[in-house]
C-alpha cells in the first residue's frame, strides 16, 4: 500500500517531539527546523494522440536546517522517504541522524569562520529576525479531489487533446500533452515552536506544438495551465476560462497561423509597443520579480542568477527612489489565488502582501528572516524550496503588475505606429536585471490604431529602467498566469511561481531574427 | 550509504522475483544510492555574511522498475520505483507500480540489448566516498581563501564578493535486466565554480577546478584564478553596436554548447521537431574545420561514466565531422524508433539524472556526458588573436537562451566578465561587464568559424550537467549589442 498524505496525521506530534527534544540535547545548538512533505500524485503524457508514461505515485521527504556553533552558523540536511520511512521508530532514526549531520556542518563551519574572522571581519554570526511563531493546519483547497481522479481519465484527457491538436492541420508535425494532479503535504516545525501543517493542492497541463510551412522553420508553442486547485483547471475553472482542450487547440491554431508568418525584424531604435497581460507575466518576473529578491541585492546569487541593479550599498541603492513612471505599480502576493499561493512560507513565516512598486518608486524586496535581519528589514515570508529536501531560498510569490484604469482596446487604438507584443516566451536578462531581451510568441503591427500584420520569431529588448520609465498608459485587465519553471539555487531548483499584470504601452526596441 | 555489493545484490534478487510473474515479459532493474554535497560560498566584504554559507547534501536511494506486460497483441509498458527500500516487498511494491502505471507506446520497441564491454575500471575515488563534514567544510572555506588572498594580496580589501561552490558528487548504482545487461557503476566527482567580483571597479572574474579525484582537486586555485581575473579586467571599456570578430573562450563556448547547441543534436529534439538541423543528417551544418562528439569513457573527466542508466557501456558518439551533422545523442528508446537502413544510433546516453544524480526514480532520457568541441586544424591561442586580428574576446557570457526556440536557432546572452578588447591580434583593453549583448545564430556560429585552439578545458556552467571540453574559438561577423547605458 502507498502512503497517503493523511500519514502525516499519526507522524505529525512525533515528529514535533523528536526535534524539539533532539534539539535541546545538542552544545551550542541556536536554531533548528524540519520540513517534512509528501505528495501524492497522478500524471500522464502523449504525443499525437498516442500514450507516452502514466504515472500514480506518492513523493517524500525531509529536511532539516541548524544553526550552531559559537560564531552561529548554518548546516543543511535532505534526504527522501520511503514507504517504511513513515513509522515513529524509522522516521526518530532518520530524523536524528539528520540533525546530528547538520549539526556537525554547521558546528565545523562556526569553527572555520571563527578562524577566518581574522582576516575577513565582515564575517559574522546567522541571525534571524523574529517572526510570529505559529501553529496551524491549512487544508488543501480544491473543489474536485485529484486523488479521486482515475488514472485512466488523466491519461484519456491527454491523448484527446494531443490528437486533436494533431488532427487540426497536415502543418502540425508533433503535437504533446502532459497533466499533472495531486495533493502535497508539508510539516513545518521548528525549535521556537512553530508547527504548522499545510497541504496544497496542484493540477496543471502542458502543451507542446510544433507546426511547419514549407521549407521555413517549424514554428514551436509550448504553454500551460495551473493552479493551486483539483481537477476542475483541467475543466475550464483557469486563468484562460478554458477547459484543456480548448486551451491546447487555440495554441494550436495560434501556432498554424503563425508557421505561415513573416519574421520579424530587428529595429534600429526604440518604438512604441503595446504588451498584453501574458507577456508582462515575464516581464515583471524577470525585472521587477528576480531583482527584488533579497539574496540579490546582498550580492549572494553573484556567481549563479546574478545581482540586482536596484541595489549597490546599504548608501547606494534604489529603494524610495523612482524606478518606473508613476502609473508602474508591482506587488508580491501569496495570500490570493496563483501559483505563488501559500498561508507559511518554507520558514513558518506568515504570508503577507507587500507593494513593491507603488507609483513608480521602489518601496520593499522580498525576503525570508535571515535577509531581513540583515537589511533591518520586516521579514515578509517569501522563502520557498521545491521539495522539503532542499534548502528554502527567497522566492518571488504571486508577484505581477498592479492594474491600471485604461481600456486595453483604447490604449492600441491611441498607437499611430508601433506593435503588439502577445504572449511571453522566452527571456534573457542581463546579470544585475539591468537589461532585457524577451520573445513574444506574436507581434503584430499597429497602424493607425489598428493591427495590420502578424509577425513570428520577435520579441522586445530594452534596459529595465528605461522601459519601466517609459510606460504611458496601463490598463485595467489584470490577470495572473503560472509559471511552472522558475530555475535559481544552486543545486538547481525549479519552482512554481505567479506573474502577472494588465496591459501597458511603453518603448523598446524590437528584437528579430 | 549503501555498499555497491548490496546494489548490485539486490538488482539480482529483485528480477529473480520479477521472472516468476508470468505477465512480464522483460523488466530492467536499477538500484542506486546518491549524494550530492554542496559548500555554498557567499563572501561580501562590505555586507555582513558567512563566508562558506551552507554546507548541505542530498541523498536518496532506491530502486526502479521498467517492465514489458503482454497484453493480447500488444506490448505495454510501465515504471514503478520504491525509496530506501530494497527488500522482497519493495521489489514487489515497484513493480505494482510499473503495471498500474503501464500503458501502450507503440514507439516503445524493446529494452537494450548487452552490446560491448564497458572500458573503464575502478576510476572513482574512495576517498570523496569516505569524506567527513569537516573536510567538505573545509574545501569551501580553502576556495574562499585562495580568492581572498589573492585579491588582498594587490590590496583590494573592500567591495569585494566571492561567491560560488565547491559541489560533491557520489553515486553508486547497479542494473540487471532480463536482456541480459548485469553490470555497476561507482562515480566520484569534484568541482569548485568560484566568482569574484571587485564591485567598486565593476569588474567579475570565474576560477574552477574539477575532476574525479581529492588527491588532485584544488579549489583554493580555483578562487585564486577568480580573482586574478577579476583584477585582470579593472579599467574596461565599452565597444560600439556592431558585427565583430569574437573569440568565444571556454567557459562562453561551453554556455553555447550546452544551452542551444547540444539540446539541439538529440533525437528527442528531432522527435519533438525542435532543432534547427532537423532533417539535415548527413549535410554540412558547420565550416568543415569543426569535430562535435560526446564520450562519457575519458577517464578523469567529471561527465565520465562507466555504463549508461541503462547497462549500455559509455563511449564516443559522433555528432559533427569535418563540419557534417552525422549523429544525434541517444537512449534506447529513441535509437530504436529512430534507427534505419540508412542511421543506426548507439544508446549511449541514456541516463536518469536528476538533482542529485543517477536517479532511481526516473526512467532513462538522453543526457550528454563529456561533449569534445575541436578542430581539424587547430592552432595555438596566439595564432586565434592574430586571426580574429581586430574584435573581441569574450570571457564569460550569461543567460544564454535559444530566445526564438530552439528549432530556429537564434540565441542571446550578455557578456559578464573576463573578457576584452582585441587590436592588431592581440589582446588590448579590457571590456567593461554587462555592457553587452550577443544577438545572434547558432548556424552563424557554426559557419563562420575562423579558427579552434588546440588547447583545450573541461568546463561546466551553471544548471548543466555535462562537462564541455572547450576549446577557444574564433568566429566572424557576431552581432554585439550595446546595453545599459544608464548604469554608466
Amino acid at each position: 500500500m502507498q502512503p497517503h498524505i493523511e500519514i502525516l496525521d499519526k507522524l505529525k506530534a512525533h515528529v514535533f517531539k523528536t526535534l524539539s527534544a533532539h534539539y535541546q540535547s545538542l552544545d551550542n545548538c541556536k536554531y533548528a527546523d524540519l520540513r517534512l512533505g509528501i505528495s501524492e500524485f497522478k500524471s500522464a503524457s502523449s504525443e499525437n494522440g498516442q500514450s507516452k508514461d502514466v504515472t500514480d505515485d506518492y513523493d517524500a521527504s525531509f529536511g532539516i536546517r541548524v544553526i550552531a556553533g559559537e560564531m552561529s552558523s548554518w548546516g543543511f540536511y535532505g534526504q527522501s522517504l520511503g514507504r517504511n520511512d513513515f513509522k515513529n521508530k524509522e522516521i526518530t532514526n532518520l530524523i536524528i541522524t539528520a540533525i546530528n549531520t547538520a549539526y556537525e556542518r554547521a558546528m565545523a563551519n562556526a569553527k572555520k569562520k571563527s578562524a577566518f574572522k581574522k582576516k575577513a571581519d565582515s564575517l559574522t554570526g546567522v541571525r534571524l529576525a523574529k517572526i510570529k511563531v505559529c501553529q496551524d493546519t491549512v487544508p488543501a483547497d480544491f473543489e474536485i479531489d485529484p486523488r479521486k481522479i482515475p488514472l485512466q481519465k488523466v491519461l484519456k484527457t491527454s491523448i484527446n487533446v494531443s490528437r486533436q491538436m494533431k488532427e487540426l492541420d497536415p502543418s502540425v508535425l508533433y503535437a504533446a500533452t502532459g497533466i499533472k494532479t495531486g495533493i502535497t503535504r508539508e510539516l513545518f516545525c521548528s525549535s521556537e515552536g512553530a508547527n504548522i501543517d499545510q497541504s496544497l493542492p496542484l493540477t496543471q497541463g502542458v502543451v507542446y506544438v510544433s507546426a511547419q510551412k514549407g521549407e521555413s522553420s517549424p514554428e514551436v508553442c509550448y504553454d500551460y495551465i495551473g493552479d493551486l486547485k483539483g481537477w476542475e483547471i483541467i475543466e475550464g475553472k483557469n486563468c484562460y476560462d478554458q477547459s484543456f482542450l480548448d486551451f491546447a487547440l487555440e495554441r494550436t491554431k495560434e501556432t498554424i497561423e503563425l508557421s505561415g508568418a513573416e519574421f520579424l525584424k530587428t529595429s534600429k531604435g526604440e518604438v512604441v509597443v503595446v504588451t498584453d497581460p501574458h507577456f508582462n507575466t515575464l516581464l515583471v518576473h524577470e525585472i521587477v520579480g528576480h531583482p527584488t529578491e533579497s539574496d540579490r541585492i546582498l550580492k549572494m546569487e553573484t556567481a549563479y542568477a546574478g545581482r540586482s541593479w536596484l541595489y549597490k550599498s546599504s548608501d547606494e541603492n534604489q529603494l524610495g527612489n523612482r524606478i518606473a513612471s508613476p502609473l508602474v505599480n508591482a506587488f508580491s502576493d501569496p495570500t490570493v489565488m496563483g501559483y505563488g499561493y501559500y498561508k507559511y512560507d518554507a520558514e513558518g513565516t506568515p504570508a503577507r502582501r507587500i507593494d513593491v512598486i507603488k507609483n513608480g518608486i521602489l518601496k520593499t524586496f522580498l525576503n525570508g528572516r535571515e535577509n531581513a535581519a540583515t537589511l533591518g528589514h520586516e521579514p515578509n515570508g517569501s522563502m520557498r524550496a521545491t521539495t522539503s529536501a532542499m534548502v528554502p531560498i527567497v522566492r518571488m510569490t504571486n508577484t505581477a503588475f498592479g492594474p491600471g484604469k485604461k481600456n486595453p482596446k483604447s490604449i492600441i487604438k491611441e498607437v499611430k505606429n508601433g506593435y503588439y507584443i502577445v504572449s511571453h516566451r522566452i527571456p534573457s536578462i542581463s546579470e544585475s536585471r539591468e537589461n532585457f531581451r524577451i520573445s513574444a510568441k506574436k507581434v503584430y503591427k499597429i497602424e493607425n490604431g489598428k493591427l495590420v500584420k502578424l509577425y513570428r520569431g520577435g520579441g522586445i529588448m530594452a534596459n529595465s529602467k528605461d522601459f519601466l520609465m517609459s510606460v504611458d498608459a496601463v490598463g485595467n485587465d489584470f490577470k495572473m498566469f503560472p509559471i511552472p519553471n522558475c530555475g535559481k539555487g544552486q543545486p538547481m531548483q525549479i519552482m512554481r511561481v505567479g506573474n502577472g499584470g494588465p496591459t501597458i504601452r511603453g518603448k523598446a526596441r524590437l528584437a528579430g531574427c | 550509504m549503501i555498499k555497491t555489493e548490496d546494489l548490485r545484490t539486490d538488482v539480482s534478487n529483485a528480477l529473480k522475483y520479477i521472472k516468476k510473474h508470468k505477465d512480464v515479459i522483460d523488466a530492467e532493474v536499477f538500484a542506486s544510492w546518491n549524494d550530492l554535497i554542496t559548500i555554498r560560498l557567499n563572501y561580501t566584504s562590505d555586507i555582513p555574511c558567512n563566508g562558506v554559507y551552507e554546507p548541505k547534501s542530498i541523498q536518496s536511494y532506491g530502486l526502479g522498475i521498467l517492465a514489458t506486460f503482454k497484453k493480447g497483441n500488444r506490448i505495454e509498458v510501465g515504471f514503478g520505483s520504491v525509496t530506501n527500500d530494497l527488500t522482497k516487498e519493495g521489489v514487489l511494491d515497484a513493480l505494482m507500480k510499473a503495471k498500474r502505471n503501464k500503458v501502450y507506446d507503440p514507439d516503445f520497441k524493446t529494452l537494450p540489448d548487452p552490446i560491448d564491454k564497458p572500458s573503464l575500471k575502478n576510476y572513482h575515488d574512495n576517498n570523496v566516498m569516505k569524506i567527513s563534514g569537516e573536510d567538505t567544510v573545509d574545501l569551501g572555506w580553502k576556495a574562499l581563501d585562495g580568492a581572498l588572498k589573492a585579491l588582498n594580496n594587490k590590496g583590494h580589501k573592500k567591495s569585494i564578493i566571492i561567491g560560488g561552490d565547491v559541489t560533491i558528487l557520489r553515486e553508486r548504482m547497479a542494473i540487471k535486466t532480463t536482456k541480459g545487461i548485469d553490470d555497476f557503476d561507482e562515480t566520484t566527482s569534484l568541482t569548485a565554480n568560484i566568482t569574484a567580483m571587485i564591485e567598486n571597479k565593476n569588474v567579475k572574474g570565474t576560477g574552477w577546478s574539477m575532476g574525479t579525484h581529492l588527491a588532485t582537486f584544488k579549489p583554493e586555485a580555483a578562487g585564486r584564478e577568480a580573482a586574478e581575473s577579476a583584477m585582470r579586467t579593472i579599467g574596461g571599456k565599452k565597444i560600439r553596436s556592431g558585427k565583430h570578430n569574437v573569440i568565444f573562450g571556454n567557459q562562453p563556448l561551453t554556455d553555447i554548447a550546452s544551452n542551444v547547441l547540444i539540446p539541439s543534436l538529440d533525437l528527442s529534439s528531432v522527435n519533438a521537431s525542435n532543432t534547427p538541423f532537423l532533417g539535415m543528417l548527413g549535410q554540412e551544418i558547420a565550416s568543415r574545420n569543426l569535430n562535435i562528439y560526446d564520450d562519457g569513457s575519458i577517464k578523469g573527466e567529471t561527465g565520465t561514466k562507466r555504463i549508461t542508466c541503462e547497462g549500455v557501456p559509455t563511449g564516443r558518439t559522433d555528432l559533427v565531422k569535418n563540419g557534417t551533422l552525422i549523429g544525434f545523442l541517444a537512449d534506447n528508446y529513441f535509437a530504436r524508433k529512430f534507427k534505419s537502413n540508412l542511421y543506426n544510433p548507439i544508446p549511449r546516453n541514456g541516463f536518469r539524472y536528476s538533482t542529485n544524480g543517477r536517479d532511481y526514480k526516473n526512467k532513462a532520457g538522453i543526457s550528454p556526458t563529456n561533449v569534445v568541441i575541436g578542430g581539424n586544424k587547430e592552432t595555438t591561442r596566439d595564432n586565434l588573436f592574430k586571426q580574429a586580428d581586430n574584435g573581441v574576446y569574450i570571457g564569460r557570457i550569461w543567460y544564454t537562451y535559444a530566445i526564438n526556440g530552439l528549432s530556429m536557432g537564434d540565441f542571446t546572452s550578455t557578456i559578464i566578465a573576463d573578457s576584452f578588447s582585441i587590436k592588431d591580434g592581440k589582446i588590448s583593453s579590457p571590456l567593461k561587464p554587462n555592457t553587452i549583448r550577443i544577438n545572434t545564430n547558432i548556424k552563424h556560429i557554426l559557419n563562420n568559424i575562423i579558427g579552434i585552439t588546440k588547447k583545450k578545458r573541461s568546463t561546466l556552467v551553471w544548471g548543466s550537467g555535462e562537462v564541455v571540453i572547450a576549446p577557444e574559438i574564433a568566429v566572424r561577423n557576431v552581432q554585439l549589442d550595446n546595453i545599459a547605458g544608464f548604469l554608466g
